[in-house]
């Protein structure tokens, strides 16, 4: 063979080429279509050769709920990834969504109903049947709903969303006539909640990283944790390093946002609010504000106020809180605030993002308020490139019964005192349920939902809940035995998220709603039911049937045909195929507060300009429950869709200036509430704050081995001045002691955090989770995994909420994670 | 030229080498292949690379040299009686020892490996799955995504597209096709199923000493 060139080669080529395209017919091929980048096509197990079937499902590792490909090989679920179609998580999953098919096979997961045999956490079980565990409840449920009594049946639920909560709680709980129901808002971020509804309405925001120019940071570590996780954090690092998009982040610790973020502005917890106040204070003396955007914004009693009065009237609050004050508190530079304010202001579109950092505090809900206010002056509302009102799905399901009992319930799920638990104060149930005054339940059953080792004070809970004269029933459906359901009476098995049906409808950051469901990858294992299944036939056994179908998965099928998008565009058999859908003519929805509104059977309430339907005679803001006959906001001479309210009889104006909170004995506008304890502190007493980390999910993911593998232990940040003051040096043994408990664990000396706060991280310093969790065994569980003899690791870390109390933010009741006053000596 | 297009160039006359290979062991040569084959253009830069036709296939009547190539193809592939059947599983010699027959062990692995790429069989194909063609038209697909990625300036999917036809290669190609070469050219009594054996033969060699460089940048 004489020249075996590549050049050879390439005119051979060219001459193939052309011989192939010239005769017709002369190519008959046998492979159709062309191949396919990356995640396309088949699955192949590389050691078995069995096909891996792809399921479209969804994910329900964290509150985010990614749309998400199952894979599975002779039933078995083997692996996670995301769904390439997703607009939300554009074909992104994070570890903690690939771990999923942990969840599934835990050696210690529950898999049969279980009775209690000995004294309640003694830890002794016996195996029951179904029909006897049904039998038991609905026994106990239907005589209290006989005798006129449901609001002792108690129901509190985690992260319950979607259709499982249109189910359990729309349908279920409904029917049954219960309002005795909390859930885990008040420990995650019921503070910003209040202060969304308090100004905007609806609560839920959006951050629009795709077409912003900066990012002002407030205490959100989105890169690790949030409830958009992977959405927002995929398409923050995008901007960041494809077009160098500037963000600075204010927080107590060098979090990993921190670190990716352009500047790291330390901060002392709970001060984020001053900050605010004081770039709007900057803001606004330096006239940076946005003019048009005032014209939306409510800033005096009088809602007819012009832009220029509303304008004084700011500039009048917001005199008091210079930059110099500020520096004062928060320990940020007048110099670094003024500067970050006029940047903020000028960059045209900015977003101003936030979370727990900032609001889990006693003055959290007036901190967001603040940021809210931030984002309102300079115009970075509802705008591309702003902080967004989130948009989701909006699904139809099966309603239940039409005729429902006016529901009653024990005043135990909103805590004393109160203000505005818009989102209950369910952190506070169990020593109210102690306390005795808004009652005691006679049946408690909890979903979703780790009460013990997720609120404050955790060694009491457990000591309530343990305690039959206060709560002499309970059940709980669990896949997991952790700290509280060793503390039942009856658990249920549940099934796993891969191993059941559902529609989701968590926000998507391009403004565009997208609709996507679960569908059960394999039958749940053992006799696990998905608790959804459960309460149909729990409702069936009372003599209470739901009508919305056998199953879940017959709820979910009814759904996708009632909801009309969704049915037009194929119904449940598309989505079975696809797992996803959203509208490819739907556009961004920006200013939908600009839309001007028809006011057909609607009248004008004269004090606040709110076109609502009400009666004759009623006054919108006084009237219970009239912001769910809100119409529209007059301005001017024109009726806008205006931000309208939800939860809260607020007008549609952006409300800077609440009325509400006025009534409620609060400033009106936002304003600087200084946090007590902080007050009056000792000089050897540091702050406490917490926070989550990228591979474990709140309090349910420590059974996860490939999670807890890298993830299984906390010891306590501490700055190194804070540490040698203290004579503590990196890995001592260290007590960190509040007024209500104290822990030990080891110190992580180090300079990414402030002096005088030490961090300790949540999701470890499990009882009980299994024996990667906890390194304990739960009851039945069984010990076939291999893995169990490579488990590498003894520690398990430590709780922090044994050592932070169940006090609250007093205007939304947010329980205070972030910022307990604690003495850290060594141990 | 600059880098980039010579990649890109590579991959556009890499692939359609491959899909030429496949029209020859797909069928009994056509009228239309033949025509194309002695045009000028076509047969100088086969005879420039060393491949030459004898007289029995350069001189011979077109009616009579279908008639002739039609047999010899039923001959050496389909039989009846001794063939070389054009099937991997048949000569794809496995440690496990599952080889030598139709439907064997790499019939399924190559089913398996073409439908993970993406690729599906025309409901109309009635060959096997391991045919000879269907392994270099799936070379000349997968050439050819790589192609279109360096098209759209996407490199990882170029890359992507380079793995995966170097696992093909390595893996199931370079197993077989060579020794069934081998087998052909000893074989043939006609000098086009010859010279097209020894064409392919040092076509794939010499892609498979030269994948590995297509992975830079620069291919070299």
């Amino acid at each position: 063979m004489a020249n075996l060139s590549r050049r050879n080669f390439i005119k051979l080529g060219i001459a193939s080429g052309a011989l192939l395209s010239a005769g017709e017919g002369l190519v008959s091929p046998a492979l159709a279509g062309s191949v396919q980048l990356q995640h396309g096509g088949k699955d192949f197990d590389f050691i078995t050769g069995t096909e891996r079937k792809a399921v479209p499902t969804a994910c329900w590792s964290c509150e985010t709920r990614c749309a998400a490909m199952g894979y599975v090989e002779d039933d078995r679920v083997v692996k996670m990834e995301s769904n390439q179609n997703s607009i939300r998580t554009e074909g992104k999953m994070c570890a903690k969504g690939q771990s999923g098919p942990n969840d599934v096979y835990f050696p210690d997961r529950i898999l049969y109903p279980l009775k209690r045999a000995g004294q309640r956490g003694e830890g002794k079980w016996k195996r029951i049947t179904w029909d006897e565990a049904l039998t038991e409840i609905s026994g106990k449920l239907k005589k209290l709903r006989d005798d006129g009594q449901p609001e002792k049946f108690m129901f509190s639920y985690g992260l319950m969303k979607a259709s499982s909560a249109a189910l359990i709680k729309d349908v279920f709980l409904e029917t049954y006539g219960t309002e005795t129901i909390g859930n885990h808002e008040s420990t995650s971020n019921s503070a910003k909640w209040a202060a969304q509804e308090l100004t905007w309405g609806r609560h839920y925001d959006n951050w629009d990283f795709d077409n912003t120019k900066f990012v002002l940071n407030f205490g959100s570590n989105v890169q690790e944790a949030h409830s958009n996780h992977v959405p927002l954090s995929n398409r923050l690092i995008r901007a960041r390093v494809e077009k160098g998009l500037k963000s600075v982040t204010f927080d107590v610790r060098y979090s990993n946002t921190a670190a990716k973020s352009s500047e790291w502005v330390p901060i002392k917890p709970g001060t984020d609010g001053a900050v605010a106040l004081a770039m709007c204070s900057v803001i606004m003396q330096k006239d940076l504000y946005d003019k048009d955007f005032f014209k939306f914004i409510r800033a005096s009693e009088n809602v007819n106020a012009s832009v220029d009065e509303k304008v004084a009237a700011l500039k009048s609050h917001l005199a008091q809180y210079t930059p110099a004050w500020a520096e004062k508190i928060s320990g940020v530079s007048a110099a670094k605030i003024e500067s970050l304010a006029a940047e903020f202001a000028k960059a045209k579109p900015a977003v101003v993002i936030s979370s727990r950092g900032a609001h889990a505090h006693f003055n959290g809900c007036e901190n967001e308020r603040a940021i809210q206010m931030l984002a309102a002056i300079t115009g970075n509302i509802d705008n591309p490139g702003g902080r967004c009102r989130g948009v989701e799905p909006k699904w139809e399901s099966p309603e239940g019964p039409k005729d429902k009992p006016k529901a009653k319930r024990l005043e135990i799920v909103d805590g004393k005192g109160t203000a505005l638990p818009t989102h209950h104060v369910s952190h506070q149930s169990l020593k109210m349920i102690k306390e005795g005054s808004g009652g005691r339940p006679d049946v408690y059953m909890w979903y979703c939902y780790n009460p013990v080792y997720i609120n404050g004070e955790a060694n009491e809970n457990a000591e309530i809940l343990k305690d039959e004269k206060l709560i002499p029933f309970s059940v709980v459906s669990t896949i997991v035995y952790d700290e509280s359901s060793k503390l039942a009476d009856i658990i249920l098995p549940d099934a796993t998220y891969l191993e059941r049906w559902g529609w989701e409808d968590q926000v998507c950051p391009t403004q565009v709603p997208e609709y996507y469901i679960r569908q059960a990858l394999i039958k749940p294992l053992g006799e696990a039911r998905d608790f959804g299944d459960v309460v149909i036939q729990l409702a069936e056994k009372m003599g209470m049937p739901l009508g919305v179908g056998a199953t879940k998965e017959e709820f979910v099928s009814k759904s996708c045909e009632m909801t009309p998008t969704v049915k037009a565009a194929g119904g449940i058999e598309y989505m079975k195929k696809h797992g996803v859908w959203h509208d490819p003519n739907d556009k961004p929805q920006y200013y939908s507060y600009k839309e001007e509104v028809k006011t057909d059977g609607a009248v004008l309430d004269e004090a606040t300009g709110v076109y609502w339907k009400g009666n004759a005679g009623e006054k919108y803001a006084s009237t219970e429950g009239a912001y769910k006959k809100y119409v529209g906001q007059k301005i001017g001479d024109k009726v806008y869709r205006g931000f309208e309210p939800d939860k809260l009889n607020k007008t549609g104006y952006f409300e800077l200036y609440s009325a509400i909170m006025k009534e409620k004995g609060f400033g009106p506008f936002p304003t600087w509430i200084p946090i007590p304890e902080h007050e009056k502190m000792k000089s050897d007493e540091l702050i406490l704050t917490t926070y989550k980390v990228a591979v474990q999910i709140l309090s349910r993911s420590s059974h996860r081995k490939w999670l807890s593998e890298l993830y299984y232990n906390n010891p306590a940040w501490i700055n190194s001045q804070t540490a040698s003051a203290r004579g503590i040096t990196d890995g001592d043994k260290i007590k960190i002691k509040s007024s209500v408990g104290e822990i030990v664990t080891t110190a992580n000396v180090n300079e990414k955090i402030i002096p005088g706060v030490i961090a300790v991280s949540f999701h470890v310093g499990r009882e009980e989770s299994g024996r990667y969790g906890s390194g304990n065994k739960s009851p039945m569980a069984h010990d076939e995994d291999p893995d169990l003899a490579r488990k590498h690791w003894d520690a398990h870390g430590v709780n922090p909420n044994k050592v932070i109390s169940n006090a609250s933010d007093p205007i939304s009741g947010q329980m205070r994670c972030m910022d307990t006053v604690v003495t850290v000596t060594k141990a | 030229m600059k880098k980039t297009n010579v990649m890109l160039e590579t991959a556009r006359q890499r692939s359609n080498i491959y899909g030429f290979l496949s029209l020859i062991y797909g069928s009994e040569a056509g009228r239309t292949l033949l025509q194309r084959i002695k045009e000028p253009e076509f047969f100088s830069e086969l005879s420039d690379m060393g491949i030459n036709f004898e007289d029995d296939f350069i001189q011979k009547p077109e009616d009579e040299l279908l008639e002739e190539l039609a047999v010899e193809y039923t001959r050496l592939f389909l039989g009846p009686g001794k063939h070389i059947s054009p099937h991997e599983s048949v000569h794809h010699k496995r440690d496990d020892g599952d080889w030598g027959t139709l439907w064997g062990a790499d019939t399924v692995e190559i089913k398996k490996f073409i439908a993970a790429s993406g690729l599906e069989y025309c409901s109309g194909f009635t060959g096997l799955p391991d045919h000879i063609s269907v392994e270099l038209e799936f070379m000349q697909k997968a050439v050819s995504r790589e192609a279109q990625a360096r098209e759209e300036d996407d490199n990882d999917g170029a890359l992507y597209c380079l793995r995966i036809q170097k696992k093909f290669i390595d893996e199931h190609i370079m197993k077989w096709i060579p020794v069934f070469c081998d087998k052909v050219v000893a074989e043939a009594k006609l000098s086009f199923y010859k010279e097209m054996a020894r064409l392919t033969k040092y076509f794939l060699e010499f892609e498979k000493d030269n994948i590995h460089k297509y992975f830079a940048e620069d291919g070299e």
